[in-house]
Formats: structure tokens, C-alpha cells, sequence
């Protein structure tokens, strides 16, 4: 039996050891990383946890090996529903179990357990032959994934007042290079290689949907009503409004955009087009530096 | 002498909050007496969860229940939870806080499970240390849930029991008692579990709990996935007579049915108060059922988001 007096650090890092060992507790027991915490064999086990009648202590602390890792995997299954549909449970469940080992979890809450799981599948290794392109599928999907799981319980501005059309309307001419709008903060960005939207809200929907082929998806995602939105954008559109998220002033921000424009004439054009409904669909929280804000209006 | 409950009210007959049954709620307010929410779901809410959260509360009485505390650990406490734990506290005006007597993780990882202590002079002298400071920030008495556990450890010297009663004498805290840990622990454990029920403070019982379980044979897993099982019951009707009554709470957080079949099982708890005792044999638990691959103690505390 251990003594009574060992420190109670020591137990609990070698138990946290033990049961988030990936090859189960006997190995996790015989781990060089346990036996530094608490120098036991498997068969000496029981000087630290003892059987009950018709368990033995590694059978026991088995229970915690196993619990740990089918709890952890249900909330990632759960938080990247349509990225486990997409390319089935063993697959899925590999990705998951590696990312544990490198990401275990540090918050309190569960709902930031899958928080690193795009950069994670970023950092590593997708084996795929040279041209094939699903790594890149999945790791959209999982990115997609994860800005709506943030953006679904994240910052928003539900019954607060936005920017209305009107009030961008009574913005005098002279002021408009000086113009920031201030976005909503649950308005983010995505630029994507394939459109991977399009499957996720298939597959939310229940229909069959096939892998989608490449093609360059920028996206404008975020959340009216507790309910997440998602545009699809062009090029100058995305480099506009990642611009004003940014901070820049208009003046700034359209210069940026217009880089990217094929035509200018109808980058122009359109633009008056693109703020009523970027208004209407409440995307911008205020105007600075235009001598009001929606408030004045 | 203590205030029995240390003065909490006796809410009545509550449900845990889950997210499958937001919707229900919102469109029945049905008569449920209160519900209880897991803490760390609504703390950092800025979304519907939280939007639902303060509609609820804005009906019934709000309790609140956390998984993260770690109290056991001997990680530094994080103070910026407990501080977001005050918080919610005050604007969902929370009857009370509870936690578990457990760990979660060490060395500033969290397993996301209630990992049983060492129970002993040593470990008793940490926790009433740090339950100290914890009700130091939250400005309330902490009310502590004995956990369902799987193992025991060679170097504890002290019966759950009698470390949770010194635990609540010595710290001055409250205690949720958990009829059906108490149940499935003294199965896993080979102690008496009406002995357990007799030894607790009965003055210190703010809280009972109630949940189903899974019988493997040779264990209990807490799965919260079932109906309450005849012994547990029975426990509970000893709880009862021993405390005179405290806010009970049916948890349900796996294969959960629609809210209906949820709020009358705990209803039945009605049956089991002010009755004669009854002493059933302990090997009346229904079916085995076995430990399947993918048997999850609870809780398993994450909101699933609802995107469309």
C-alpha cells in the first residue's frame, strides 16, 4: 500500500496519466511518464487503487480509460457533425484520437474542446497522393464547422440597434472616405477551396450529397436572430469587407477592393447595391468618424 | 446548530435543463417546479443558450450546477471561473452553486470527468481549504455532490460518508446528496448504502439528486440514461425522512425522451415521501444491461449547436 502521506499531486498525475493513455491503463500504467509520478509495475497496481470484489484496480481505473476517450469523441462527433458524415467514424475517430493527444483539453468547458481541431488537421500530415485534393475538403470542412460552432454561442447583437439603410443614406458625400463601419462581431470571413457550405447544409438537411469538386468559395458567416447566416461573396466584395473589419476607412477599404475588381466601372456600380443589402441583412453595428452615428439618425 | 439547508428554500421537484428540451419549455411552460443548469453551458454563452437561459430563469427558480470546479485538484484554483461562476450566479439568480467532491485534471489539463480523491486527513485539510476561499468569491455557502466512482485508492483512511460530513462541518458548506451515487458507488464499492444515507448531516442536505444508471455486473456505470431504479427510490424515501424533505432533482443526459417522460419521473418521487420504509433486498436492481462500447459516465457537459 502506498503511504497515506504521498502527495496528492503525485496521485493525480499519475492517474490523469494513466487514464488518458491512448493504449489503455496497463500500458499507461507501465508508461515511463506514470512510473515517473508513481513507480509501480501493473501487477503492483493495487498499492495504488484498490479491486473491489469482482474488479481488479486496472479493470477499475479501466473504467476511467475508456470513459475518457468515448466522452471526449462524442463531443467532438458532436461539434463536427457534418465533417464525421463526410468521411465516416473510423476515419474520423483516428483524426480525433491523435488530436486528443495533442490538444487535450486546457478550459473548463467542453465547448472549446474542438477549438484547434482545423489547425490541428492543418499541422499534420494528411496522407493523400500527390494532386489529390480531400485533405483540403476536410480541413475546409472542419474550418467551416468551427466558425459556425463559434459564431452560433459567440458575441452577437441580438435586440441592440444597427445600422440602418437610412442612416448610411444621410452620410454626406464629403464624409464618405472618412467613413469606418463598425462591423457586428459575429460578422467573420471564410476563404475556402471548395464549397463546402453547399455539403454542409445538405448533409444537415439529410439529403445525399456528393463530395464537392474544387472551386475557390469566400464566404461571409454570421449570426441574426440566433441563427447563423452564411453569403456566399466575390473577390472585391471579401477584400472590402475584410478591409472594414479591419478597420480601414472606406476611402481605404475601396481601394483594396477595387485592386481585386475585373471591371471597375461595374465594381462601382454595384457598390451602392452591395451596403443596402450588407444593411439589410445587419451586418454593420455602427458608423465612426462621419461626424454621427446610427444613433443621430 | 445549522439552519436546516442552510437556510436554502425546498425548491420542490426540478429537471436538469438540457438543450433537446428548449423548445418544449419555452412553448408549455409546463409546471415544473425549477430547474437546475450545468454552470459551465450558459457561462460564456453569448448566443441562444444564453438568450434561453434568462427566459427560463425569468419563470421558475434557477440552480446552478457545475463540473469544472475541481475542488479536489491541486491546481491553483482559477479564479477567473469562479469569478464567471459569480456572474451567472447573479444574472440568473441562481438559488444556489453546487459542484462535485472531485478532480477534474491536474498540471492545468481537464479530462472533462469527476475523478475521486484519496480520502484522508490530508486530502480532507486541502479541500476544506479550498472550499474556503471558493465561497470567499462567490459570497454564498457552496453546495458539494458526492460523485459516483469507480475506484478507491489504498491510501484513504476516511468512509466517503464521514469526510463529506467532516468536509460541510469543517468548511461550513452545504451538501447536494446524490441518492444514486450513493447507490451505485456501494455497489461498486461493497458498502452499505443506507448507512451512507444515515451517516450524512441531515441539517447540511440542501439537494437531493436522482438519475438512472447502468448495471454491468460486476459495476455500476452512471449513465443518467434510464429511469430511476426501485433501490435508488428507496433510498431516496430514507433520504427523505431523514432531512425532512429538500429540493430534488431527476438528471437525464443520455437517450433523453421528451420532456413529459422526464418531468414524471420525477414526480414519482411524491410516492416515496412520507412512506412507511420499505427494505428491499439490494439485488432487486432490474436487468443487466452490460457495458457496451461506448457506456459514458456523466456529465457530459456540451451544448450541441443547433445550426440549421
Amino acid at each position: 500500500m502506498i503511504d497515506q502521506r504521498i502527495d496528492l499531486t503525485v496521485v493525480q498525475r499519475w492517474m490523469q496519466t494513466v487514464l488518458m493513455h491512448p493504449a489503455g491503463v496497463e500500458t499507461g500504467v507501465a508508461s515511463e511518464a506514470a512510473r515517473a509520478w508513481i513507480d509501480v509495475t501493473p501487477d503492483q497496481a493495487e498499492s495504488v487503487v484498490e479491486p473491489s470484489h469482482s474488479l481488479s484496480g486496472l479493470e477499475r481505473l479501466a473504467i476511467y480509460n475508456r470513459a475518457y476517450f468515448a466522452r471526449l469523441l462524442e463531443c467532438l462527433r458532436d461539434s463536427y457533425r457534418v465533417l464525421f458524415e463526410a468521411i465516416g467514424e473510423e476515419a474520423f475517430d483516428d483524426f480525433a484520437i491523435n488530436y486528443l493527444q495533442g490538444f487535450p483539453s486546457r478550459s473548463y468547458t467542453l465547448n472549446d474542446l474542438g477549438k484547434h481541431f482545423p489547425d490541428y488537421l492543418r499541422q499534420s500530415r494528411l496522407q493523400a497522393d500527390a494532386g489529390e485534393t480531400w485533405p483540403d475538403f476536410v480541413i475546409d470542412l472542419a474550418t467551416l464547422e468551427s466558425l459556425y460552432n463559434a459564431v452560433f454561442d459567440g458575441p452577437g447583437v441580438e435586440n441592440q440597434p444597427l445600422v440602418s439603410s437610412e442612416s448610411l443614406a444621410a452620410i454626406p458625400p464629403e464624409s464618405w472616405p472618412h467613413v469606418r463601419l463598425i462591423p457586428v462581431p459575429c460578422l467573420k470571413l471564410l476563404a475556402l477551396h471548395f464549397p463546402v457550405h453547399e455539403y454542409y447544409s445538405a448533409i444537415r438537411r439529410g439529403l445525399d450529397a456528393d463530395y464537392p469538386e474544387p472551386s475557390e468559395t469566400l464566404l461571409a458567416v454570421l449570426r441574426r436572430d440566433y441563427q447563423i447566416r452564411r453569403y456566399e461573396l466575390t473577390r472585391p466584395q471579401f477584400e472590402l469587407l475584410a478591409a472594414i473589419i479591419r478597420g480601414e476607412n472606406l476611402e481605404s477599404a475601396l481601394a483594396l477592393a477595387a485592386d481585386s475588381a475585373v471591371d471597375l466601372d461595374s465594381f462601382a456600380a454595384d457598390l451602392n447595391i452591395w451596403f443596402r443589402n450588407w444593411t439589410a441583412e445587419e451586418f454593420f453595428l455602427d458608423v465612426a468618424d462621419a461626424g454621427q452615428s446610427k444613433f443621430d439618425v | 446548530m445549522t439552519t436546516p439547508r442552510l437556510g436554502y428554500p425546498n425548491l420542490g421537484l426540478g429537471v436538469g435543463l438540457r438543450t433537446a428540451h428548449f423548445p418544449y419549455i419555452l412553448q408549455h411552460n409546463p409546471t415544473v417546479d425549477w430547474f437546475e443548469i450545468i454552470s459551465e453551458n450558459f457561462m460564456d454563452s453569448g448566443g441562444r443558450p444564453r438568450y434561453i437561459l434568462e427566459q427560463i430563469a425569468e419563470r421558475y427558480p434557477v440552480v446552478m450546477h457545475g463540473v469544472s470546479l475541481s475542488i479536489g485538484s491541486t491546481d491553483p484554483l482559477n479564479f477567473d471561473y469562479l469569478n464567471k461562476l459569480k456572474r451567472l450566479a447573479e444574472t440568473s439568480n441562481a438559488r444556489w452553486v453546487s459542484d462535485h467532491l472531485c478532480w477534474t485534471g491536474i498540471a492545468g489539463l481537464n479530462t472533462h470527468d469527476l475523478l475521486p480523491i484519496p480520502l484522508n486527513e490530508q486530502t480532507l485539510k486541502h479541500v476544506v481549504e479550498r472550499v474556503r476561499v471558493v465561497q470567499d468569491v462567490l459570497e454564498r455557502p457552496l453546495v458539494l455532490e458526492n460523485p459516483s466512482s469507480y475506484v478507491t485508492f489504498a491510501n484513504s483512511t476516511i468512509p466517503e460518508w464521514e469526510f463529506l460530513s467532516l468536509l460541510a462541518e469543517e468548511a461550513d458548506c452545504g451538501l447536494l446528496l446524490d441518492v444514486n451515487n450513493v447507490y451505485v458507488s456501494s455497489v461498486n464499492h461493497d458498502f452499505d448504502p443506507q448507512q451512507y444515507i444515515r451517516s450524512i448531516p441531515a441539517h447540511r442536505v440542501v439537494q437531493f439528486h436522482i438519475a438512472g444508471h447502468t448495471h454491468c455486473g460486476t459495476h455500476i456505470i452512471d449513465t443518467h440514461d434510464d429511469h430511476v431504479v426501485d433501490p435508488v427510490w428507496d433510498l431516496y424515501r430514507l433520504a427523505h425522512q431523514r432531512t425532512g424533505g429538500a429540493a430534488t432533482l431527476l438528471e437525464w443526459d443520455a437517450k433523453i425522451p421528451e420532456f413529459p417522460v422526464v418531468h414524471a419521473e420525477v414526480l414519482k418521487a411524491k410516492q416515496y415521501m412520507n412512506s412507511e420504509m420499505v427494505v428491499k433486498p439490494l439485488n432487486s436492481e432490474p436487468e443487466e444491461r452490460g457495458e457496451g462500447p461506448v457506456t459514458v459516465p456523466h456529465p457530459l457537459a456540451h451544448i450541441v449547436p443547433e445550426i440549421a
